[in-house]
This record gives C-alpha cells, sequence and structure tokens, in this order.
C-alpha cells in the first residue's frame, strides 16, 4: 500500500510519531508533504498562538544539536516510545525520512497546483493527514481509499475544534476517532472509534506515564494524540487486509460543528476533567465501535 | 440608531467646519488615524484572532459609563457622538431612552449611585420632549420635531426600566401614553410605516419596537401591547430566509450594516422570548447561528452585508459585533448551547481591545463607530450607542459567568 503524509510541518511531533510508527508496522510511507515552517502565515497563525519565546525555544529545540545523554524534552512526552531511535529520537520527518528512506518535501500550502502535482507523481492508495491546510475536493479526490484523519472527539458528536474539551463539557465521552476526511469540516465516513475513560477494555496506554505529570487537559489531549497514532497504524493494516470498511456517519438534528473554546470555558473543562480523574481510579481507551 | 438623513455634502461640511472651529482636535484625530492604522496593519492577529486581552471586563464597563457620563448634556439628555472633528453632538433622544435600562443595570451591578442619578436626570429630560400624542420626536434634539416610531420604540424602554426602579406614576403615564400611540400608527400587517418611520417605509429592524411593546404587555398586563408585539413579530419572521438573512432591513442609500441586522435579530429575539414564541426564538437562533458560525471560523464579522450574508465592508462596526454578543448571550441563557457563551466571550475580547482607556473627554471610553476609525460605518465618531451595547454585554457577560463559575460541574449547561 503506498501511503504519503501530509504535515503541517517537517518538525510536527505528531506527524513523526505517525510516520515512524507506520513504518516499524511494516507500512514505510511512500513519501510526506510538509508545510514549510518559515512561511508567513505558518509563523502569524504559531505567534498567536504560542507567542514569541515559545517558538523561540520550540525552534532552538529542533535545530540545536544536543549531547546524546542529555535527554529531549517533547510537547507531547506520551509519543516518546514512537519516537525513540538508536540514537536519541526524531526530531523532524527529514531524520525519519533518511532512517526509513523515503522522500520528504515541502510546500507553502497542500491545495497548492504545485503540491496537487506532486501529490499525484506519487499515486498513493492512501493518504494520512497529520496536520495542516483545510484540504479542498482536488487533493480528496487523489488518493484511491482516501484521506485519513485522526479527530480527537467522537463523531458526528463533536466535530471541530477544541474537541477534548467540548466532550467534557457537553457530557459527551472523551475519545478519538478514525475516519475518512471528506469536503465537510469532520464529516466524513467512520472507520473507527475509541472511547475515554472506558475501563473494561483496558489498554496500556497509561501504565507507562511517568507519574510526575500533572492530569491537566494539556496531559488528556497529549494521550489522546498519542493512542491515536499507535491505533491509526492498525486502522492502515485492516485497509490494507480489506477487513475494514468505512461507515458514512449517522445524521444529527443539530449541527455539531464546535470552535476553538474560550479560556474561561477551557477551565471549566479542566474542572470538569479533574473532577473525572477523581472519580475513576483507572482511566483507558477502549474501542467501541468497528466501522 | 436612525440618525436623520443628511446629504453627504452636508455632513463633510458640517464636520469640517467643527475642525476649523477647534483645531485643537486635530492631534487627536491624527493619534487616532496612526493608532488604528497601525493596529489594523501590524497587529491585526488580536483583532482576528482569539487572542485574548488582559483587562477586566468591569474596568471597561467602568470606562464605558464613564464616557456615558461625559457625553449627557446639561439638559440630561446624552449626545449621539462626540466626533473627532467637530465634538459632541446635541442631545439625541433615542439613545438617551434606551441608556436608561443599561444605567440602571450597571448600578444593580457595580452600586454605582452616580449612573442611578444619570439614568434620572435622563428620564426627566425624556418627559418633558414627549408629544401630546404620546410620541417621541425623530432626530437630535433642537433638529426636527416629527414624531418618529423607532425612537419612541427605543424611549418606551427606558421609561418602562424608569417606572420599575422609581414607580412614579407620571412616567408609567408617559410608558402607557407611547405605547397607545404605537399601537394607532402601527399597519395591519404588523409592520410601521409612513411619515413617522425612518425614509417613510417600513423596516425589520422595528422589531426593537416590538420588544418594547412586549416589555409594556408585561409591565402593564395589558395584552393589546403584546398581540401588537408579536403582530409585528410574525411580519419580521415572514422576511427571514432559509440562509438566515433577514429581509425588509429597507435602508436606501446605505449598505445593511451589521448593527441593523443586529437590531432585527436582538428585538425579534427578545420579543419571543417576553411572548413564549419558541418558533420565533428557534428562527432567530439560526440566523444568530449563521453569523456566529462566520465570526468563529472568519474571526471577524463584516460592518454590513448583502442579502445572503454576501460580505459588504470590510471594516468592522463595533456597535453591530457588541449587539450580536448580547444575542448569542440571551441565546446561551435559554439553550444553553455553551457555543454560543463561547463566541460572545470572544467577541467581548475583541471589542475591550479597541475601547480606550486613555485620552479626553469623548475618546477615553468610547467606541468608535468603524474599525478603524475611518470606516464606512459613523467614521471618526465614538457613539453613545455604541457604549451602551458593549455596556449590556459585558454586564450579561458577568451576570452569565458568574451563575456559570458558582454552578457545580455536573450542573453545567450543556450544548445541544
Amino acid at each position: 500500500m503506498r501511503i504519503v503524509i501530509l504535515s503541517s510541518s517537517v518538525y510536527s511531533e505528531s506527524a513523526c510519531a505517525v510516520a515512524a510508527h507506520l513504518a516499524e508496522s511494516g507500512y514505510v510511507p511512500a513519501a510526506v508533504l510538509a508545510l514549510s515552517s518559515l512561511n508567513r502565515k505558518t509563523l502569524r497563525r504559531k505567534l498567536g498562538q504560542w507567542g514569541w519565546r515559545k517558538i523561540a525555544v520550540y525552534a532552538a529545540s529542533k535545530t540545536i544539536p544536543r549531547l546524546p545523554e542529555k535527554p529531549h524534552v517533547l510537547n507531547n512526552p506520551y509519543l516518546i516510545s514512537l519516537l525513540k531511535r538508536q540514537s536519541g529520537i526524531f526530531r523532524s520527518l527529514a531524520e525519519v525520512g533518511d532512517c526509513y528512506r523515503f522522500p520528504v518535501a515541502s510546500s507553502g500550502s497542500h491545495n497548492s497546483r504545485a503540491s496537487l502535482a506532486r501529490l499525484r507523481a506519487w499515486a498513493p492508495d492512501l493518504l494520512v493527514f497529520a496536520g495542516g491546510d483545510i484540504l479542498r475536493k482536488p487533493l480528496l479526490e487523489i488518493p484511491r481509499l482516501g484521506v485519513l484523519n485522526l479527530h480527537l472527539g467522537l463523531l458526528p458528536q463533536i466535530r471541530g475544534m477544541s474537541s477534548p474539551e467540548w466532550s467534557l463539557l457537553t457530557n459527551v465521552p472523551v475519545g478519538v476517532t478514525l475516519h475518512f476526511m471528506d469536503a465537510g469540516i469532520d464529516t466524513g465516513p467512520i472507520l473507527r472509534k475509541y472511547e475515554f475513560p472506558h475501563a473494561h477494555q483496558p489498554e496500556s496506554l497509561l501504565e507507562s506515564l511517568p507519574e510526575s505529570l500533572p492530569g491537566s487537559l494539556n496531559d488528556l489531549r497529549d494521550q489522546l494524540v498519542a493512542f491515536g497514532v499507535r491505533k491509526l497504524a492498525e486502522v492502515v493494516a485492516a485497509l490494507d487486509h480489506g477487513t475494514l470498511s468505512a461507515t458514512p456517519q449517522s445524521a444529527l438534528n443539530a449541527d455539531t460543528q464546535f470552535f476553538v473554546m474560550h479560556d474561561r470555558l477551557r477551565a471549566h473543562a479542566a474542572q470538569r476533567f479533574a473532577q473525572r480523574r477523581r472519580e475513576s481510579s483507572r482511566y483507558a481507551l477502549a474501542e467501541i465501535h468497528h466501522g | 440608531m436612525n440618525l436623520p438623513p443628511q446629504s453627504s455634502f452636508i455632513k463633510v461640511v458640517k464636520e469640517a467646519s467643527g475642525i476649523l472651529r477647534a483645531p485643537q482636535r486635530v492631534p487627536r484625530l491624527l493619534q487616532k488615524f496612526v493608532a488604528d492604522g497601525f493596529r489594523a496593519s501590524f497587529e491585526s492577529r488580536h483583532l482576528y484572532s482569539y487572542t485574548g486581552t488582559e483587562r477586566e471586563s468591569l474596568k471597561t464597563l467602568d470606562s464605558l459609563i464613564h464616557w456615558v457620563a461625559d457625553a449627557q448634556r446639561p439638559d440630561g439628555g446624552i449626545a449621539a457622538y462626540y466626533s473627532l472633528l467637530s465634538g459632541y453632538s446635541a442631545s439625541y433622544p433615542e439613545v438617551t431612552g434606551y441608556l436608561i435600562p443599561t444605567l440602571h443595570d450597571f448600578a444593580a451591578a457595580t452600586g454605582s449611585h452616580s449612573a442611578a442619578a444619570m439614568a434620572a436626570r435622563a428620564t426627566r429630560w425624556l418627559l418633558a420632549l414627549q408629544m401630546p400624542a404620546g410620541a417621541f420626536p425623530s432626530g437630535l434634539q433642537g433638529s426636527e420635531l416629527r414624531p418618529s416610531v423607532f425612537n419612541t420604540g427605543q424611549i418606551l424602554q427606558g421609561l418602562i426600566r424608569a417606572h420599575i426602579e422609581t414607580r412614579r406614576s407620571e412616567i408609567l403615564s408617559s410608558a402607557v401614553s407611547a405605547g397607545d400611540w404605537l399601537l394607532d400608527v402601527q399597519q395591519p400587517d404588523g409592520s410601521w410605516s409612513g411619515a413617522a418611520t425612518y425614509q417613510n417605509q417600513p423596516h425589520s429592524y422595528y422589531s426593537m419596537v416590538a420588544w418594547s411593546l412586549a416589555q409594556l404587555s408585561e409591565h402593564t398586563r395589558s395584552t393589546q401591547y403584546g398581540l401588537a408585539a408579536e403582530k409585528n413579530l410574525d411580519f419580521v419572521l415572514a422576511g427571514i430566509r432559509p440562509s438566515g438573512w433577514v429581509d425588509g432591513i429597507n435602508l436606501r442609500g446605505h449598505p445593511t450594516y451589521l448593527h441593523f441586522i443586529a437590531y432585527a435579530l436582538q428585538g425579534a429575539l427578545e420579543c419571543a422570548i417576553l411572548r413564549q414564541r419558541p418558533d420565533a426564538i428557534d428562527r432567530v437562533a439560526h440566523s444568530a447561528w449563521i453569523l456566529l458560525r462566520k465570526f468563529e471560523t472568519q474571526k471577524f464579522l463584516f460592518g454590513s452585508y448583502q442579502k445572503d450574508f454576501k460580505p459588504g465592508s470590510r471594516s468592522a462596526c463595533l456597535t453591530g459585533n457588541a449587539q450580536m454578543s448580547c444575542v448569542w448571550l440571551r441565546l446561551f441563557e435559554i439553550t444553553g448551547d455553551l457555543r454560543y457563551l463561547n463566541a460572545a466571550l470572544k467577541m467581548n475580547e475583541l471589542l475591550k481591545q479597541l475601547v480606550p482607556l486613555r485620552g479626553r473627554s469623548g475618546i477615553r471610553g468610547g467606541v468608535s463607530g468603524s474599525y478603524p476609525i475611518w470606516g464606512r460605518y459613523q467614521p471618526l465618531r465614538y457613539i453613545s450607542w455604541g457604549c451602551k451595547f458593549l455596556a449590556d454585554s459585558l454586564l450579561l457577560e458577568g451576570r452569565l459567568m458568574r451563575s456559570l463559575e458558582s454552578a457545580a460541574p455536573e450542573n453545567l449547561p450543556c450544548a445541544s
């Protein structure tokens, strides 16, 4: 199966983890198309999200060589086992590409003509979306099987942004959904969904977590990403073997698109998360639906 | 807000002569041009993104009411605007009327005696302006003596609130007389048109008048006002398209500014709430949701729109933004859908950043007509109705957030 990964940046940790984990699972990507980290649009967005200081720290962590004995600090510590290699950890898609021998290209936009031409030339069976632009129809039509996306909420109830936070505030179970993308926002057919917390089918995800980390909302988000990346490889294998098909999303009466959550509401979501953590002695993600 | 129509030429001459009479305003004008130009060019992410502000809502609220206090003229009326060219306008009855509830709400929330005193002075001034038929005049004080449906409706809100606060019988008589006049001139289809309306034609944003009549009905327990309000509500609802667009705003020679779209929605929503009309609430919520999606995805609302919400002028109409925030907050209050609250919080953050906390009287605490200040809606002016709606929105936000923050996590409302 020819897989091409789309990424928001060559330094994206989650894209690195997706590429490395797929490769380790026997599905070495045919190529990666990442958005250029130094374009104006990305810089403006990150400036708004992070501010100058965090951008500077991030850039330094990705580019300045470190002594091998000095541990690398990840934004998402739950990805560490997926990013480990013999000497340290993968810090960029270029390093993953060098290791597993696949090309990494960059572009200002995934939807640009040049990007589309490049993707068509790679003739992918499957595109894996690990971040980037909103994908337009011409791009969505390129892969034979579709564009696979990891969404940090249960579809169709929670679409859009800040999904874990909105799940907590709206009493929808927290979870992740692997689905094919279509022209809408998180409206494409569903492959698999996993609910969290769900105790009856425990996964080992949280058993390996460093105990000192606080149980914050950011933690939850990081855990969901790490879990989703692991499950993504299983879904790819099932698609390859023809044992998994996608189910169209059921239509709901209300518009279930959510938007970036304001900090004051996020504080409520954090409060609710803390309460759930207190109530449950064990957290695990469990599969609740096979498409 | 319906200021009487004037030709562009007369407007320009009047404003320009203002700066000739008071050249000391030139530095302030230039300063504002530079500040808005700089912000729009280099800090647009702060306006159009969700970057918050450290500024507390209460501090902004204080400064808004301070602006209103400065704008209260010796006669007790409140100026329509402060122009960077010509200074304060004369007192404006319409805005003076509907600032009364805002002043009382502020006084109740903060214990401010001065806000309550301002409201009392404004009420006294308005009572003296009422025409024998019960109507209130259009235009700025001293400009015309034509009865105006819209102004009467807006002032009625203030009179009802003033009566609730003071229980003075002459205020109630004045309110009832205004309500009776509105009933007299209402058309059989529920609209208002003719000589007492702006440009002599019906407008869907006169739903604000319907809201006042619904309030009067509640306050006096008299059904005739409520029925008249519902009649107008049905007239407005008939003009709401499947796209959410509200037909019939009908402003000849002006773009359809967000301010008027928001008026139509706010009036219809409040009227629907008071008259317990869930069908009407759903229709308004649909339109409000369309604008919410636009705000959330584009991180910006245009200053005006064309039919079916096609983009109009690029500069922001800050008053319209504040009104939409009020609408979203009320929809959160009645539906429990947190996405409305979320959008309103973000909108208020955006607006708070644009209220100057320093500067001279007329500028400090003011809400400009447009952002940037040279935009098409009320250019180069700080407008009193902008202060009113932003203050309303911040007061409502404060009340709703306090109740949300005091609720146990399991009792939080949920999105539908």
